[in-house]
């Protein structure tokens, strides 16, 4: 089945630099907390102490090279699910962060010098399955590399353990 | 070696595979996260109790009432599962005592809930850090997919010299590559130098691969992991793996260490690929020096800095925390008449936990703290406070730092 339902994502962007490191998106010592609604109020206490008040439903988080670098913490993509983060859009990932951000359902694009074109608070209109981003302010059109139909499938599934149960359905 | 746990027993790189695990290790992400997705998926009975390990190692014992919640989760899963390989709190931290416990042999697939199980590679097993949703459908499937990462050979020849350890050979090789040097990568360590290495110095080093971005760092069975495993696991089977004769790699990087000597390597803040020559930081202050973790807490470890700080005491302005990697260690480093020394130095030392080097207890910064540290990340308020900072460095310079108070090559105490 063609993954034609995961819709167009509209929302600000919150713009990031390079190496944000997984202790930036949630640092460990949040990471007992059992309760992901309070987790999430600590995301990205250090780099922008304001996000969890103002994050709107589908804002888009945007940053440069390796976004996600460090600890297997899936509480980092978790948390801005949490806060309604419709995706994340940088020019690379940490190899950890984007798997974790699929298996729990965040879309997750590779958008070469997206930093470059956008700044902070710009509208953008983010085609998940099209890997394309259009930015409402200057009109300007980004692309990056679709992504696979295995991932597609798993994000529209809502994430890998809906789709985990999609499969063995299916298999019955 | 992903290739082996696979039906069609062949794969190369850039390809996706479904592969059998051997092993998962679990830590707290057990009863935090990985529990509730296993009740969601509706797993009553994992796949097989005897190929996995839990630990409780990360607030060990717990630190607040949370991570005592997430130790009564574990331990009765464990219990409810029948799981055979359980450490509760008075073991030591999951990736040494993994291998203490024979659960590793040359040629596994082991994954652990935590990204450090790279550290594995070092008994040339392929291993990887993973997260919650991918090992709750390990312990439902026993299988998890994997892209086959691309590989880069490191050859590395020549001696360290004297108070040079791994750590500074593998910070210095992460600063080289950057933090996403080998993203998506495998990193092969090959040549006399690694071939001729402790197990523990093997260890640090396959440790911090991570800290470059890399899936796993992968180095041949050498003596003594051969004779580590065998002492350990005797009745195990197990062949040790070695690369094809052709095998492609995407970088091909040679370190000559008798033709360019190693300088005791510190990690700048904030960031573990910021190391530069300790001569470039000697003299600056810190509030505390810590020595512990997965990374460099081993008994090798306790050795140097006991041998640094015997007859010596810690500096006045300094704290010196002391966090051996497993109860084993604590022991062994108890007989050796280490600990002795550390505290007749004036050092703290604690029971064997994850502790300082996630902020976690026993060692969180201040506002404003600077600590020098032989673990593994200096991200911001990695440790503790935001505006802490953190130099990572080896155990020797660290214990140098803590007898001077200021950062200090460990050449000068000899």
């Amino acid at each position: 089945m063609m993954s034609t339902s995961l819709k167009p994502v509209r929302g600000r962007a919150w713009l990031f630099g390079d190496n944000v490191d997984t202790d930036q998106i949630i640092q460990g010592r949040y990471l007992t907390l059992l309760d992901y609604s309070e987790m999430a109020k600590h995301a990205f206490e250090i780099p922008r102490p304001e996000f969890s008040r103002n994050v709107r439903k589908n804002d888009i988080v945007v940053a440069g090279n390796n976004f996600g670098g460090g600890s297997s913490r899936e509480e980092a993509p978790r948390v801005l699910s949490q806060l309604g983060v419709g995706c994340v859009l940088a020019q690379s990932f940490a190899r950890l962060f984007y798997r974790n951000a699929i298996n729990i359902g965040l879309p997750v694009l590779m958008i070469p010098n997206v930093t470059h074109s956008v700044n902070d608070g710009m509208t953008l209109d983010v085609n998940i399955i099209k890997s394309a981003v259009i930015i409402k302010e200057t009109g300007e059109t980004l692309s990056g590399q679709p992504l696979s139909r295995m991932v597609l499938d798993i994000l529209q599934a809502g994430g890998a353990v809906a789709w985990f149960r999609k499969v063995k359905e299916s298999r019955k | 070696m992903l290739a082996t746990h696979t039906e069609k027993g062949k794969a190369s790189a850039g390809e996706i595979v479904d592969a059998s695990i051997d092993l998962l290790m679990v830590h707290e992400v057990l009863g935090s996260r990985i529990i509730p997705i296993l009740k969601e998926m509706g797993v009553k009975k994992i796949w097989d109790p005897t190929k996995v390990l839990v630990v409780n190692d990360h607030w060990a014992p717990a630190s607040d009432t949370q991570s005592a919640e997430i130790h009564i989760r574990n331990r009765q899963f464990v219990k409810e599962q029948g799981i055979t390989h359980f450490c509760d709190v008075n073991c030591g931290i999951c990736h040494q005592v993994l291998p203490e416990m024979g659960l590793v042999k040359p040629g596994d697939l082991v994954i652990g809930s935590d990204s450090h199980s790279t550290t594995y590679g070092a008994f040339n097993a392929f291993s990887t850090g993973l997260a919650a949703t991918d090992s709750a459908l390990i312990l439902a499937t026993g299988k998890c997919w994997f892209r086959v990462p691309e590989s880069m050979k490191i050859r590395i020849k020549g001696q360290l010299p004297e108070m040079v350890m791994s750590k500074d050979l593998i910070l210095k090789i992460v600063s080289d590559l950057g933090v996403n040097g080998a993203n998506y990568r495998s990193i092969e360590f090959h040549g006399p130098t690694v071939e001729s290495m402790s197990v523990a110095s093997r260890m640090t080093m396959c440790n911090m691969t991570v800290e470059a971005g890399a899936k796993c760092g992968l180095m041949m069975a050498n003596d003594a992991v051969k004779e580590w495993v065998t002492t350990r696991n005797p009745s195990a089977q197990w062949t040790p793996v070695a690369p094809d004769k052709d095998a492609h790699y995407v970088a091909d990087i040679d370190i000559d260490l008798d033709a360019e000597p190693l300088d005791p390597i510190v990690a700048l803040p904030h960031s573990p690929a910021n190391g530069k020559p300790v001569s470039e930081v000697e003299g600056l202050h810190v509030d505390q020096a810590f020595i512990g973790s997965c990374t460099n807490g081993r008994l090798e470890d306790l050795e140097i800095a006991a041998r640094i700080l015997k007859g010596r005491k810690v500096h006045q302005d300094v704290r010196l925390i002391i966090t051996p990697a497993s109860q084993e260690t604590y022991v062994d480093a108890l007989r050796a008449g280490y600990i002795d020394t550390f505290l007749s130095a004036g050092a703290v030392f604690t029971n064997s936990t994850c502790g300082a080097c996630i902020g976690g207890h026993l060692g969180v910064l201040g506002p404003g703290e600077i600590c020098i540290s032989s673990t593994n990340r200096n991200f911001r308020g990695r440790m503790g406070h935001p505006d802490s900072k953190v130099y990572l460095a080896s155990p020797a310079t660290v214990a140098a730092t803590a007898v001077k108070g200021v950062i200090t090559d460990p050449r000068r105490l000899i």
